[in-house]
């Protein structure tokens, strides 16, 4: 009997405690759970220094967001009245409600700046380049959902803060020529912030919005192994080929048959040897349970150390004063305060430039790229490479203007949006509510 | 007699057809899925609504934060200028000192009348039209919009 028990168990967990290298080789073809990894990974895609694990720290804090999302959706009311008082009961009626909130809140910031980080990682090292230019536009379009998860998500409490990001959001689409007005309409449900509003939102951050990231995730994942694995695999294939290796002659490419020339996925796991790599089951796996453990802890003592406070009740009469944005969209808030054109009786409203036409132009800027990179091969795959380095310029140069439009946000805009430096007294008390 | 050839076989008519019958569905719905989202009856306040008698207002400028209105009175002479400012929709403060008013989002300064004077502002403040119900009372047309010579006299 006991014998049984130990042998169902071990029929369990073997994939995951592989005692042979055969063991470890059939674990992610046999197991459900794995098969999205490859069998073998090169050590140098496994270091910390070539990726720093950012997308599976965004992804780490993704699931975070999840289960303390949808622990906070069995407390939160989505109506006008009762949202911000359910809000006040999560943080202070439920058992370690304020716990979950903060550690929702934290790790939707970090989220926000870990996505943005892996996004400046996968440009500096090229790794947007030729076939991976798709993941590149999923990683483009996720990092957008991602904000659009912030925004929604702070709208939820109907706090001053929402309220106020919500009137300021919808005045930006309104700004859209032509559609803005229906836009603005169909958004909000109705000429002004209401109970369709918060209803609306409420299901973009619930149910539309994380589908649509657990699909693109998904494909995310899928098209880095069809794509050769990270971007420095290139670089590990290029090497080995150069040494003209024999291929096994036991090799099979297909069961039909062998196609011509080889996949860039057949390639890599050519090059993968004893000295290069390792098993994907125990050790890649290993790793992402140590990057998940680890963005968990960080979060927690965050929301330990941290937690966010609300501001008051919604007041449709009474703009804060300084009315600001989350901190990550400060550089836009800034933007549409200092961008409105005005030529003689022509004017254009900053909400318009800095709102919709600067954010556009970058978006389109990183679409485009890819097809503006002329630098060599060599370049995929390494960091700062010599034959980048005017891109990259031009790219750190859009960073420090967006960091720099950040912190006057952030710390140098008083009341009326005046600009005071930190050491200099505001001459009026903010108002909040 | 050898039969007409047509120029459409029936499978292509019928594949066309076919893939077009799917697509028209497709569009059908989507389109009443969006219509859906276009609310058909607002529970929202009146645009056009009783604010006070002219007694209730003193001589100057007074707020109507539920409103977000500011109501001018000189003597007998009346106007309602909008607080919503023309940038991003926040409420624009009067400042009795400066006798200008400050917006909070992004500091839109605006003169006395209502004009754009500094500011991401892209447009003056509204001015919305006054008229008397027959029971006394100010009625104010927020939908309605008057140029700055606009003047209520009692």
């Amino acid at each position: 009997m006991k014998e049984r028990i130990i042998t169902l168990w071990r029929s369990l967990i073997w994939p995951w405690s592989p005692r042979s290298s055969r063991e470890a080789s059939e674990s992610v073809v046999k197991s459900f759970w794995l098969h999205w990894f490859p069998s073998r990974i090169s050590l140098r895609s496994m270091s910390w220094s070539f990726s720093f694990w950012l997308g599976t720290i965004t992804f780490s804090l993704f699931i975070i967001l999840s289960l303390t999302g949808l622990l906070l959706l069995y407390f939160y009311i989505p109506s006008v009245q009762d949202a911000y008082w359910s809000v006040k009961d999560i943080d202070n009626v439920v058992s370690f409600g304020w716990l979950l909130r903060a550690q929702h809140r934290w790790a939707a910031e970090l989220m926000v700046a870990f996505a943005f980080f892996h996004l400046v990682r996968v440009f500096f090292t090229a790794a947007y380049r030729d076939q991976r230019v798709w993941n590149w536009y999923i990683g483009l379009a996720l990092f957008i959902l991602t904000l659009f998860l912030s925004f929604t998500g702070y709208i939820l409490p109907w706090d001053q803060l929402a309220f106020w990001a919500l009137t300021i959001a919808t005045g930006i689409a309104r700004e859209l020529p032509v559609l803005g007005e229906d836009i603005r309409f169909i958004l909000l449900g109705g000429n002004m912030l209401g109970q369709n509003s918060l209803l609306r939102f409420f299901v973009f951050h619930n149910f539309f919005l994380p589908a649509l990231v657990c699909i693109l995730f998904a494909l995310h994942m899928w098209r880095i192994r069809k794509d050769g694995g990270l971007a420095c695999m290139d670089r590990l294939v290029q090497d080995t080929k150069s040494k003209e290796i024999p291929v096994s002659p036991t090799k099979t490419y297909s069961l039909l048959g062998v196609p011509k020339g080889t996949t860039i996925y057949a390639e890599t796991t050519e090059v993968l040897d004893d000295g290069n790599s390792t098993h994907a089951s125990p050790h890649l796996i290993r790793r992402i349970a140590l990057v998940f453990l680890l963005t968990t802890i960080v979060t927690l003592v965050l929301a330990l150390l941290a937690p966010f406070a609300l501001e008051g009740a919604a007041n449709p009469s009474v703009t804060p004063n300084p009315a600001k944005a989350p901190w990550y969209f400060l550089w836009l808030q800034e933007l549409t305060a200092i961008t409105t054109i005005k030529i003689g009786e022509f004017t254009m409203s900053g909400g318009l430039i800095g709102g919709i036409l600067i954010p556009g132009f970058l978006l389109l800027s990183a679409i485009i790229w890819p097809f503006l990179d002329k630098s060599p091969k060599e370049a995929i795959g390494v960091w700062f490479h010599k034959t980048r380095r005017i891109q990259n310029i031009i790219f750190i140069i859009i960073l420090i203007a967006i960091i720099i439009l950040l912190i006057v946000g952030t710390y140098l805009r008083g009341p009326y949006w005046g600009f005071y430096w930190p050491w200099q007294a505001w001459p009026e008390i903010p108002t909040l509510y | 007699m050898k039969e007409k050839e047509s120029k459409i076989s029936r499978r292509l008519f019928l594949e066309v057809f076919g893939k077009l019958s799917i697509v028209i569905a497709l569009v059908a719905t989507a389109i009443g899925a969006v219509k859906a989202f276009i609310p058909q009856v607002l529970y929202e306040p009146s645009s056009k609504f009783k604010i006070g008698k002219p007694d209730d207002f003193p001589e100057g400028i007074t707020f109507l934060s539920q409103y977000k209105l500011y109501i001018f009175r000189n003597g007998n002479d009346f106007h309602a200028v909008s607080a919503i400012c023309t940038h991003l929709n926040c409420v624009a403060d009067w400042k009795p000192n400066q006798r200008e008013f400050f917006c909070s989002c992004h500091g839109s300064v605006f003169s006395e009348d209502g004009v754009n004077l500094e500011g991401p502002a892209p447009k003056p403040l509204t001015w919305h039209p006054l008229s008397f119900a027959p029971d006394g009372n100010f009625f104010v047309e927020t939908n309605k919009q008057v140029t700055r010579e606009y003047n209520f006299s009692l």
